[in-house]
């Protein structure tokens, strides 16, 4: 509801039509616009709905295949204790907890709708493969650097979630990397220096390299295709729904869904040959995706206990990567689109900041209202053109 | 506009033709900020009613909002052309208050900042509904080839608005006229120093051609 008005109180959605002949309840004609990081995430929410609704169910049903999992969840939690062993920054306590309760707190907070959507999307990407996490903390970051803008409250933890993520989606894609071999050796190894820097992992896989970050990204397609073969486990399922899920929102989100969807297309075939590298290691580990899911889980664990959304939920959630990696895609599109299509509708001006200010000048001369009364909170006022005030302004 | 305000207009439009042949146009001087929009108003006016329009500065978006000086009456070769002259704010697609806190307060700045924006909001109103003709002015020292020149232009030529292009500052060494010329040749171009009051003659004559 970003937009109310003044004098009878009635809310407009974002991009309402109805307010430009005035308020249809009690005729005033001035509205202020709340800059609420729900007003914001109200325009991003459409598509973090979208998404979101995705990643809710994705989390619904990652939660039950975190209960059938139960097993996973153990070596998962084991892998994480590890993990939280290796890299000394990360503290594992907060992160299962603190992961779990963001998972849950996140799906009822529609603000944090894209900052949940984005920590779904990385716990789910955990347990699909982390190494789609690399993708996907780009956006993560940018669509974390959204939230952070417009909630406040998040962007503290957002901000360290992202470095943290950095280094999941690394360790995640070196465990990918690593996992058709001996996936523990590999990730301690790859733990204790990601640590180091959170970017590294980007460098690190693209020493394994780009071709690592397709390999992940393929890999989490070929975790799943794995999991689903080996064992067709409810997590595997999700998993598919889950990759199906990212797909389609990755269609939505152009980008993002080409990557993703290039990516796991070749990948596949490796993935094949991971899973039945796998397979012989260890075929318990194939039913739960472990290879990857240990690792990754673990680094999840770490990842999530740092900053955000439980590593539980993650390790449970793996299928949800996908989705984590066709979000983070699609939504830098999603934003600019919006964006535009925001201009499209009402913002003739951007407020920059207090001050600073962008300007639609086609929009401007277009626009039936008068005058726009600039407040230096992010309201405005629109003087409809019937207004009182156009006599008074001459 | 305001129901009001089209009743104020409509009254006046009557009113003016019955005192005179024929209404007088209104005429608005847009352009960039600081390229000496009012400047130029104010020359005009002194020139012709011996009132000023408004308040000139180097400090940009000094005017924040449109003036207004009514019945100018320009004589030309024993003819007399009478228009309203709009004084504009300079129009553009970013302000930040940034570029005015070395000449004031932040506070101040942030609050010029916001009412220049309006001013560029109310610009583009004015043209859109309140404007019979177009003086563009442009600092002859800058390049004219911007994205609010082309799209100010753009949007006077769709709706075929008579249009002027007053090259002004031609007392600055940097000043091109030329350039202008190119970047617009569609227009016809007048250079003058509406500060020095260089080569008035000739805007006047091609107002009154104009707008007349």
């Amino acid at each position: 509801m970003p937009h109310q008005c003044t004098n009878c109180g009635r809310t407009f959605p974002d991009g309402s039509k109805e307010m430009l002949s005035g308020c249809p309840d009690c005729g005033g004609n001035k509205f202020q616009f709340a800059p609420s990081s729900g007003t914001t995430a109200a325009g991003t929410a459409s598509e973090s709905n979208a998404g979101a609704g995705g990643d809710r169910t994705g989390v619904a049903e990652t939660s039950s295949g975190d209960d059938s999992e139960a097993d996973p969840d153990g070596v998962a939690s084991r892998a994480a204790e590890t993990v939280r062993g290796w890299v000394s920054s990360g503290s594992p306590d907060e992160s299962t907890g603190g992961s779990t309760r963001d998972a849950t707190t996140a799906d009822p907070a529609t603000d944090t709708a894209t900052a949940d959507a984005a920590t779904t999307d990385t716990a789910t990407a955990d347990t699909t493969t982390d190494t789609t996490g690399t993708d996907t903390t780009a956006t993560d970051t940018t669509t974390d650097a959204t939230a952070s803008e417009t909630t406040n409250i998040e962007s503290p933890s957002t901000s360290p979630e992202n470095a943290e993520r950095g280094h999941a989606s690394e360790s995640a894609s070196s465990s990918s990397e690593t996992q058709p071999g001996t996936t523990s050796a590999a990730e301690s190894e790859g733990f204790s220096e990601w640590p180091d820097s959170a970017r590294r992992p980007e460098d690190r896989s693209s020493g394994t390299e780009s071709g690592a970050d397709q390999s992940v990204t393929a890999q989490s397609p070929t975790d799943q295709t794995t999991a689903t073969r080996s064992v067709t486990e409810d997590q595997s399922v999700t998993a598919d729904r889950s990759a199906a899920d990212d797909r389609s929102v990755a269609d939505d989100q152009p980008t993002g869904a080409t990557d993703v969807e290039t990516n796991a297309h070749p990948v596949e075939s490796e993935d094949s040959a991971q899973a039945s590298a796998r397979s012989e290691v260890v075929p318990a580990d194939d039913l739960p995706v472990d290879a990857g899911q240990d690792g990754d889980s673990g680094v999840v664990t770490d990842v999530g206990g740092n900053t955000e959304a439980g590593a539980d939920s993650r390790g449970d959630q793996p299928p949800n990567d996908g989705r984590v990696v066709s979000e983070p895609s699609g939504e830098q599109p999603s934003i600019e689109d919006l964006r535009a299509e925001l201009n499209e509708q009402f913002e003739s001006i951007k407020i920059v900041r207090p001050g600073q200010y962008e300007l639609n000048l086609m929009e401007l001369y277009n626009r039936d209202e008068y005058i726009i009364s600039l407040q230096e909170d992010g309201r405005y006022v629109i003087d409809v053109p019937d207004s009182w005030h156009d006599g008074a302004d001459e | 506009m305001g129901l009001l305000t089209e009743l104020k207009d409509s009254v006046s439009r009557v009113t003016d033709r019955l005192f005179t042949d024929a209404e007088p146009k209104r005429i608005g001087i847009y352009g960039p900020p600081n390229a000496g929009k009012t400047t130029l108003a104010n020359r005009i006016a002194r020139d012709w009613t011996g009132d000023a329009i408004g308040t000139e500065s180097h400090v940009p978006h000094e005017t924040r909002r449109a003036r207004r000086k009514e019945d100018v009456e320009i004589e030309r070769n024993g003819k007399s052309v009478s228009i309203d002259i709009v004084d504009t704010p300079g129009v553009t697609t970013k302000v930040d208050y940034e570029e005015f806190t070395d000449e004031m307060e932040e506070e101040d700045a942030i609050r010029r900042s916001r009412e220049a924006t309006e001013g560029v909001a109310e610009a583009m109103h004015w043209l859109r509904e309140d404007v019979d003709g177009v003086i563009y002015v442009l600092d002859s020292a800058k390049d004219p080839i911007t994205q609010v020149n082309t799209m100010l232009i753009g949007i006077v030529e769709s709706r075929d608005l008579p249009v002027l292009i007053f090259a002004n500052k031609i007392d600055l060494d940097d000043s091109s006229v030329k350039r202008i010329e190119d970047a617009f040749p569609q227009h016809k171009t007048i250079p003058l120093s509406a500060k020095e009051g260089e080569n008035m003659d000739e805007v006047y004559d091609n107002i009154a051609e104009y707008f007349g």
